[in-house]
């Protein structure tokens, strides 16, 4: 009868293990931020950023802080936070949503997948669908995204002086983040 | 004498844009804003993290872009994507601690467990977080 047992009991482990979702998660991913136009360069890189994502439902999410964006110039990074993205009153940025085609990443096999993301974006407090795609790929079996997206900053409330002229209306979002 | 007045207004004006010129364009990009000469605001590590999960909106009040002071222990050393280290201070409470970046240079002061950081608070996420942290005492 014992031995009846074991083997069910190894199966149920199995069963369950094959069932099991991960999360993979980091802190320190990266997102870059382009809004240059011909007459000046205005870029920042966020080192800080804290993301998730579920392996079996695709389910996506990414958040920075606005104050974690580093410019190369400072009176830049403090035009970016006080008179365009105003973070003092809204210091974060989140985007939630889901890998549409999840299913066709093997976890277990290194390689490069291209997938589709798609979501809301809140920045500046208002929220947008966005949807992009870009390359989810595995190295060693640890994970990482990258993509870009394209977003119209007077489609998120922000204006300011230069908008148009100096600043480009549309700005490039760059992700890239390594899970564990 | 009106060429004078006219001549020394004009170059008063073409100093001043220099001087624009020279603030926004070379002054900005050199000098940044550094933590180090800043007067930090003493706080517990405990304290920070219970603040911000208490009422986010009010701790951002306090210490939103501010510099800030902790005494803690390591939890955690990595690296970010760009190759800066960072740490993780533990806090007591097991949902949040405090995710620091530090500033170049600044990972040769590790040396033990528990330290005194310094660095600018730039919000809460799953932890607080600090970037450009300096390490002012570790053993």
């Amino acid at each position: 009868m014992k031995k009846a047992i074991l083997p069910l009991f190894f199966l149920a482990i199995a069963g369950f293990a094959a069932n099991a979702q991960k999360v993979y998660a980091t802190k320190n991913g990266q997102i870059k931020f382009n809004a240059s136009s011909p007459i000046e360069k205005i870029e920042a890189v966020n080192n800080q950023v804290d993301s998730k994502f579920v392996d079996k439902t695709g389910q996506i999410v990414f958040s920075a802080l606005i104050k974690s964006f580093k410019f190369e110039n400072q009176l830049m990074e403090d035009h970016f936070n006080e008179n365009y993205l105003e973070s003092s009153k809204i210091p974060k940025a989140e985007f939630r949503g889901f890998i549409s085609n999840i299913a066709s990443v093997d976890f277990t096999k290194d390689g490069k997948y291209p997938v589709t993301v798609e979501g809301t974006l809140n920045l500046h407090g208002v929220q947008q669908k966005v949807s992009t795609s870009g390359s989810l790929e595995i190295v060693g079996g640890k994970p990482m995204i990258v993509g870009v997206f394209k977003v119209k900053i007077k489609d998120y409330g922000i204006t300011g002086l230069y908008i148009g002229d100096k600043i480009a209306s549309e700005a490039e979002i760059s992700v890239n983040c390594k899970y564990e | 004498m009106k060429r004078k007045i006219v001549v020394g207004a004009l170059t008063l004006i073409g100093f001043l844009a220099a001087g624009v010129w020279y603030y926004v364009f070379v002054y900005s990009k050199t000098h940044h804003r550094n933590v180090a000469d800043e007067q930090g605001l003493i706080v517990p590590a405990g304290q920070i993290v219970k603040d911000y999960e208490t009422d986010e909106a009010r701790a951002n009040k306090k210490y939103l872009n501010k510099a800030v002071e902790i005494e803690g222990f390591i939890l955690k050393k990595d690296k970010d994507q760009a190759g800066n280290t960072t740490i993780t201070l533990r806090s007591g409470d097991p949902m949040a601690n405090i995710f620091c970046t530090l500033k170049p240079g600044e990972a040769n002061k590790l040396h033990g467990t528990q330290m005194v950081i310094k660095g600018i608070c730039t919000g809460y996420l799953s932890d607080v977080v600090l970037n450009e942290a300096v390490v002012l005492k570790s053993e």
